[in-house]
């Protein structure tokens, strides 16, 4: 079967019951997406299923047939000039410095992305409700909520 | 029992090591402490990468290169695992060698690269003990850089200056020559026989600034290598089974279906281990649970039972502090209160993780390890190499706090590459992460204190017990020399200034794994200690923040002591109301020489406990990278509070639970409070950072909730009745 990754076509062996996780991680190498329980609890493995946050460890690959996937390896952009663009979420939690480990933090940025294609100027409820869904062992939730509110500042050109 | 203060040994010329490469390049290293047969292995890397071939008599504990084209390469051996360790250290380097911070890139390489260090990273321990290492070195090449740019120049030493990658003419900014070209030109270099001056801090141009973390444009592109994330060619995936019940032994075991399911590479039956490899990590899980496995009869151990093995005066124990005569001044009316902090999981995101690569006579580890030395020495073993055969190479890690000290999925990994003759990868699921590991060991104090009307302790006493916490990771006769386990007992010493004080502590043993968590035995203790100080604050009706003061001891520390008190009084608002429905709690903690103040604002809905607020002050002598150490104050803060108000790891029907996060439940993000941080410095030498803002957080919660409900709670997680 096909799978649509980032923009990319990648052939798969025909086993939907597979999980897309390890199809990902082991099998296609985008090991960007992380195994933290494997039961949709930490939201280490978020990436965007037709730009929908979703835990990857519980989506199987008949879930996602036709469907566009997104893994945080396809969230920055290429420049005309070729130079690298970060999506204003990569370059928000740059500049706040959020990552301590930064194991979970592939799933922390995928889930900020969707939150503010959604909801571009979120509240700071907004903000804690739509992220506290992924755990995060080092603490860093207080520059991770900052980290989103300023990445909607940096998406409205600020 | 007094701490010996830290042998401070000064760097001479003799611990250098400078290498040429062929394609120029300058190759130098700091040779402090280090295993002497990984020395042939340093010279074959060197061969690899374009270095010169030669006979190496020394090698490196860390050391950095300069290529021809400027650029600055530090290798490191500590790991990174949040803390920011590459950065700062890279900070020290490239301050005293002054060179543009975009030159400079930070590696972490494994044994056998000449980076042999015996230590791990643990303990706060890496800024404080590499970064003055660190420094001299850097300001020693730059100044053998100026030696030799003066005379690339054709002139005198004294007329030209090393700065920002040149050595430039101090009469002519025209005249220069790069730290790249002289590194090319020159082929002998001399280590100037006195060790240059390090830059005074009005000079630093990195240490002490908040400069941005040098791993994270990987780590948000997802291109960061964690150990769950290696793969190596050919390579295969592993599952191990692991015991249902603690103590459980393999009986027999058959691979019934298994050898025939899909992907299925070889089960792996030995004498006390049972694996599977396969071609996908799913083909081995499914195998895994085909294998039909006995397991020898064992206790069924509960939780009840394991508490009553943790007491005060049971079985071996030790003096830890001792002043004064504490026992003849603890008659008649004393306060007395009993504390207990249970086991918890270390809980890092990333489970426990390593590929092994295993050839006949030799092998390669990739692990997700604090101690790549020591998964070096337990792989050779269980595989029958000598170490020198085995490189062992860290990963970054998603996580750590102590559990990846251990050795455990490294040598499963070896063995079952070597069983099946290929690469294999393991990565436990989160179910076996919580029973393959050293947790944190469940503690009790008991604390007695005699206060006199001003306020003043005349006499206190800790007893502590504990489970293992650094025993596990030394030879047996380190625990019959030592009796109780210093892990345990970290923290467990009276700082105040009490004329008559005792501390003493006994070690538990267990049925499980006890080790190495965050602090060890730190948090538990000044749980323990802290609240108390709040009790012995309420018995003579004083202020919290007053009756500290008032017992600090008359020396260095009590100076800082009372800073920080007073900071973090002012900081936290102590002496204005706390908003409607709220209270304030304070502690006072020293781990590794740092201080960390904290005043917890709390409130209580329905029994539940909430944190709004965490005021943290810290003083580690001096902050090389400020933002840096304000992160490492939210995070352990955090991890604290997440201790404080949520973990607990039982023995249930024989075996840890609960089994996975979500029923394991730690802090997520509406339960972070606000966290304010202010950073104090007392001196010009960093101290640890890692752990001590762990230290008191769980007391002040505590303690803003007795201010607030009048419970005293003298138990983790803290529950309302």
């Amino acid at each position: 079967m096909d799978l649509s990754i980032n923009g990319k076509l990648y052939q798969v062996e025909d086993s939907p019951n597979r999980t897309l996780l390890w199809v990902l991680r082991d099998e296609l190498g985008l090991t960007g997406t992380k195994f933290g329980c494997g039961v949709g609890i930490c939201g280490s493995c978020t990436i965007q299923i037709d730009g929908v946050a979703t835990r990857s460890c519980l989506t199987m690959l008949s879930q996602v047939e036709g469907k566009q996937i997104r893994t945080l390896e396809g969230l920055a952009t290429e420049n005309p000039d070729g130079s690298l663009q970060l999506h204003p979420v990569q370059e928000a939690f740059i500049e706040l410095q959020v990552h301590q480990c930064g194991y979970c933090m592939s799933g922390q940025i995928m889930q900020a992305a969707a939150l503010l294609d959604e909801n571009p100027a979120p509240s700071e409820e907004e903000i804690i409700a739509g992220m506290d869904r992924n755990l995060c062992r080092c603490g860093a939730y207080p520059r991770i909520r900052k980290a989103v509110a300023r990445a909607a500042e940096i998406a409205a050109g600020g | 029992m007094t701490e010996t203060p830290k042998q401070k040994r000064k760097l001479s010329r003799r611990d250098f090591l400078v290498l040429t490469g062929v394609a120029g390049g300058l190759y130098f290293g700091v040779t402090l402490g280090v295993l002497p047969f990984a020395r042939l292995k340093l010279a074959e890397y060197l061969d690899e990468a374009g270095g010169p071939p030669m006979t190496v008599d020394a090698v490196p504990l860390a050391w950095f290169e300069i290529g021809t084209d400027n650029l600055v390469k530090i290798y490191i051996p500590k790991v990174e695992m949040g803390q920011g360790i590459h950065t700062t250290l890279a900070q020290a380097a490239a301050d005293e060698l002054d060179v543009p911070w975009e030159d400079v890139s930070v590696l972490n390489v494994g044994t056998g690269k000449g980076l042999d260090d015996p230590v791990g990273t643990s303990a706060s321990n890496s800024t404080s003990s590499l970064f003055p290492v660190l420094r001299q070195a850097g300001a020693t090449v730059r100044e053998m850089l100026r030696f030799e740019g003066a005379k690339l120049l054709g002139l005198a030493a004294e007329s030209v200056s090393a700065e920002n990658g040149f050595v430039t003419a101090t009469q002519d900014a025209g005249k220069k020559v790069s730290y790249g070209e002289i590194v090319g030109a020159v082929k002998e270099w001399v280590v100037p026989e006195k060790l240059p001056a390090l830059k005074k801090s009005t000079d630093f141009k990195y240490i002490g600034k908040a400069m941005p973390r040098v791993d994270l444009l990987d780590k948000v592109l997802g291109k960061t290598q964690f150990g769950f994330d290696v793969r190596v060619e050919n390579m295969a995936y592993g599952a191990v089974a692991t015991p249902p019940r603690l103590g459980a032994m393999i009986k027999s075991a058959s691979a019934g279906e298994a050898a025939t399911m899909p992907g299925v590479i070889k089960v792996v039956i030995e004498d006390d281990f049972v694996g599977v490899v396969a071609e996908r990590r799913e083909q081995a899980w499914a195998a895994l649970s085909a294998v039909q496995i006995e397991w020898s009869e064992v206790k069924v151990w509960e939780q009840a039972e394991i508490e009553a093995l943790v007491q005060v005066g049971n079985g071996r124990g030790v003096t830890v502090q001792t002043e004064g005569d504490a026992e003849g001044h603890l008659r008649g009316s004393v306060l007395e209160a009993e504390y207990y902090t249970p086991m918890v999981f270390h809980a890092h995101m990333e489970p426990q993780s390593a590929a092994a690569d295993v050839r006949a006579e030799s092998a390669t580890v990739w692990a997700s390890t604090q101690s790549p030395v020591s998964v070096r020495g337990a792989v050779a073993k269980a595989i029958g190499l000598e170490a020198e055969q085995v490189t062992a190479i860290p990963t970054f890690l998603g996580g750590g706090f102590g559990q990846k000290i251990n050795n455990i999925p490294a040598v499963q990994a070896a063995r079952l590459s070597k069983a099946a003759g290929q690469a294999v990868h393991l990565g436990y699921r989160r179910t076996e992460d919580f029973q393959n590991g050293y947790i944190r060991p469940p503690s009790r104090s008991v604390l007695r204190a005699a206060v006199n009307k001003n306020g003043l302790i005349e006499a206190i006493e800790h007893k502590q017990a504990s489970g293992q916490v650094a025993f596990p990771f030394f030879p047996v006769f380190v625990s019959k020399v030592m009796g109780a386990d210093f892990g345990a007992y970290r923290g467990a010493q009276i700082r105040y200034g009490v004329p008559h004080k005792r501390v003493d502590a006994w070690l538990a043993d267990l049925p499980f794994k006890t080790g190495w968590w965050r602090g060890l035995g730190m948090l538990a203790n000044l749980f323990a200690i802290e609240s108390f100080m709040d009790e012995l604050a309420v018995s003579v009706g004083m202020d919290p923040f007053l009756f500290r003061l008032a017992n600090l001891p008359l020396d260095e520390l009590g100076g800082r002591m009372k800073k920080v008190l007073e900071a973090t009084r002012e900081k936290s608002g102590w002496d204005t109301p706390a908003p409607e429905g709220r209270a304030r709690g304070m502690a006072l903690a020293m781990d590794v020489g740092t201080l960390v103040g904290c005043v917890a604002e709390v409130s209580v809905k329905n029994k539940e406990i909430r944190v709004h607020k965490l005021t943290g002050v810290v003083d580690a002598g001096m902050f090389v990278n400020p933002n840096g150490a304000a992160s490492q104050m939210e995070g352990g803060m955090n991890m604290a509070l997440s201790s404080a108000l949520f973990e607990e790891t039982q023995v249930k029907n024989g075996a840890l639970s609960p089994t996975n996060f979500g029923a394991y439940k730690f802090l997520n993000n509406s339960a972070s409070p606000e966290i304010v941080v202010e950073l104090l410095e007392s001196g010009d030498e960093p101290l640890g950072m890692g752990e001590p803002p762990l230290g008191p957080v769980a007391p002040a919660v505590a303690n803003a909730v007795f201010a607030l409900t009048g419970q005293r709670l003298r138990r983790l997680p803290l529950k309302l009745a």
